[in-house]
């Protein structure tokens, strides 16, 4: 994965390689991973979000029952 | 980097920029404390989260796509030919500012000895976003869902606004070629696109349970801290700096820049590069801000949410111009700003209903869209570029700064890329059912299992120390 293994070889080189993070050439297959993540969070979140305010709403709550749960300072 | 004064230049321009992400930081803390404030105890904790998790998902959408945006559409694509390679197509070709070398598989979005600024660069325009993102949190604050909120601050961080940044921002931007357009702190590029877009999700949104009456006479529901809204609007204040710092380039030589043979000037320039000095903006900055202040508590008749809220709103409506008013010009323009979205943001509740939980739309939309409109007639004949200045819709050289230009402009930063998309976007996700928490989770409170857990959380420690 390393992509530099001696500095002074590698700033001494005729044209020194600007990009120096380990698996240089993977930048695609760490994009993929990304919107992976990014699309899968949303849908996770989502469906807990919507579990959760489902199950709240069904319980109807009036507007001031919260108070009775606020704790001690 | 080889030789000592071109080392020196690179390495200051990417430390000043830096400073000013985390100058600009302070945005973000001050408006998630802000919004807190304002909102009610049942509510706390979710509008925290909402506002917070704006971070990672405007900044991922950022590093995918929004970059990329900023550099591939300033021709529109289609409207004005870029004057480096001399095309009307989106901008991805070889040259040094092609937005190619942006995409996120690019070797150069990662650490890279071949450019030490453009990571800055990114993080400052993403600090930008965020800020757009934050405005229309605060609005929408104790009804819109977290999975809604999240797919509009992604719409509005990294795609709205980074279009308009492009149209109107950019040294190659159409809008600056063809209209004119100057709004060197984002009277219009950053706040009037925000507002616009926040006023967009409202009308789609509907007002908070209880807003209105049944006659349809608007209820006043205060801040229910009111210290918190107070650190958090100075906190966005402090932040402002940086702001404004990150809209310059600190140092130029506009000789060579300009193709002006033998001619050598270095000087700080707006992000049109165009002149200007960190002095000068500086004074605009505090008499802006005071100009707003002033004007605020008069209107407001002592208000503090009101009067702080119109400090920024004097910020924003003079940002457009403030490269180079005069300071007292600078104070004027942001008391006639503080003055219209004051005015505004009343009639427009009373006369629509919309409610605007923390006067976002007014602060930033209708105070960014005066600034616009004031801008084109102070600095009109102005070159809006350094480059080449010609007439107004010709689009090949730059249109000089004139009313017009600026009017359409705001129409275009506050309702073409700001509340028609942010109407369609809440229209599409109405239609979803995500759009809306449900009515009896508005009443108990969004928080309510939060504070239930809490309690028996406290009960079980209570207990354990009989």
């Amino acid at each position: 994965m390393a992509t530099v293994t001696n500095w002074i070889d590698h700033l001494s080189a005729a044209e020194v390689q600007g990009a120096i993070y380990p698996g240089v050439g993977t930048e695609g297959i760490l994009v993929i991973v990304l919107v992976v993540i990014w699309i899968g969070w949303h849908v996770m979140t989502d469906a807990s979000e919507s579990k959760e305010l489902s199950s709240l709403a069904r319980k109807r709550h009036s507007a001031n029952d919260h108070k009775s749960n606020i704790t001690d300072w | 980097m080889t030789d000592q004064l071109g080392a020196l230049t690179t390495v200051f321009t990417e430390f000043y920029y830096w400073i000013t992400v985390v100058l600009m930081f302070l945005i973000h803390v001050g408006f998630c404390m802000y919004e807190v404030g304002a909102s009610r105890y049942k509510h706390h904790q979710h509008t925290l989260m909402k506002n917070t998790m704006l971070i990672p998902l405007v900044t991922v959408t950022w590093f995918l796509f929004g970059w990329w945006i900023y550099w591939a559409f300033p021709t529109g694509p289609g409207l004005a030919p870029s004057i480096m390679n001399e095309s009307a197509a989106l901008i991805t070709d070889d040259s040094l500012f092609s937005a190619k070398w942006y995409l996120p598989n690019s070797d150069l979005m990662a650490v890279n000895l071949g450019d030490h600024i453009s990571g800055v660069f990114w993080a400052a325009f993403l600090l930008f976003s965020w800020t757009a993102a934050s405005i229309v949190s605060g609005a929408v604050i104790e009804r819109i869902t977290t999975f809604a909120f999240g797919i509009c601050a992604i719409a509005i961080g990294s795609v709205f606004w980074s279009i308009d940044a492009a149209w109107g921002w950019h040294f190659d931007g159409w809008m600056l070629k063809i209209l004119g357009y100057h709004d060197a702190y984002a009277s219009g590029v950053i706040h009037a696109v925000a507002g616009g877009f926040a006023l967009g999700i409202l009308m789609v949104l509907g007002p908070r349970i209880g807003k209105f009456s049944s006659s349809g006479e608007p209820r006043n529901i205060g801040p229910r801290n009111p210290w918190l809204v107070t650190i958090g609007l100075f906190l966005i204040y402090t932040g402002f700096w940086g702001f404004y710092a990150a809209c310059n380039i600190p140092i130029f030589d506009l000789g060579p820049e300009y193709g002006m043979e033998g001619v050598t000037y270095f000087t700080a320039t707006n992000i049109y590069v165009t002149p200007t000095t960190l002095g000068g903006i500086t004074m605009n900055f505090l008499m802006s801000l005071s100009g707003g202040l002033l004007a605020g508590y008069v209107i407001a008749k002592g208000d503090p949410f009101w009067t702080y809220s119109s400090g920024l709103a004097g910020i924003i409506c003079a940002s457009a111009g403030n490269d180079l008013y005069h300071p007292i010009q600078s104070l004027i323009i942001a008391m006639i700003g503080v003055v219209i979205a004051y005015k505004l943001h009343y009639w427009v509740e009373r006369k629509f209903k919309i409610d605007d939980a923390v006067g976002a739309v007014a602060v930033h939309g209708y105070a960014g869209v005066a600034g616009l409109i004031i801008c084109g007639f102070v600095l009109n004949g102005y070159p809006s570029s350094g480059y080449s200045v010609g007439s107004m819709w010709v689009g090949t050289d730059y249109a000089p700064i004139n009313p017009l230009g600026m009017f359409i402009g705001a129409i275009i930063m506050f309702g073409v890329l700001g509340l028609i998309p942010g109407w369609i976007i809440a229209k599409v996700l109405h239609g979803m059912g995500k759009l809306r928490i449900p009515r009896e989770v508005e009443i108990a409170g969004l928080d309510y299992n939060l504070l239930e857990a809490a309690r028996d959380d406290e009960k079980a420690v209570s207990s354990s120390t009989r």
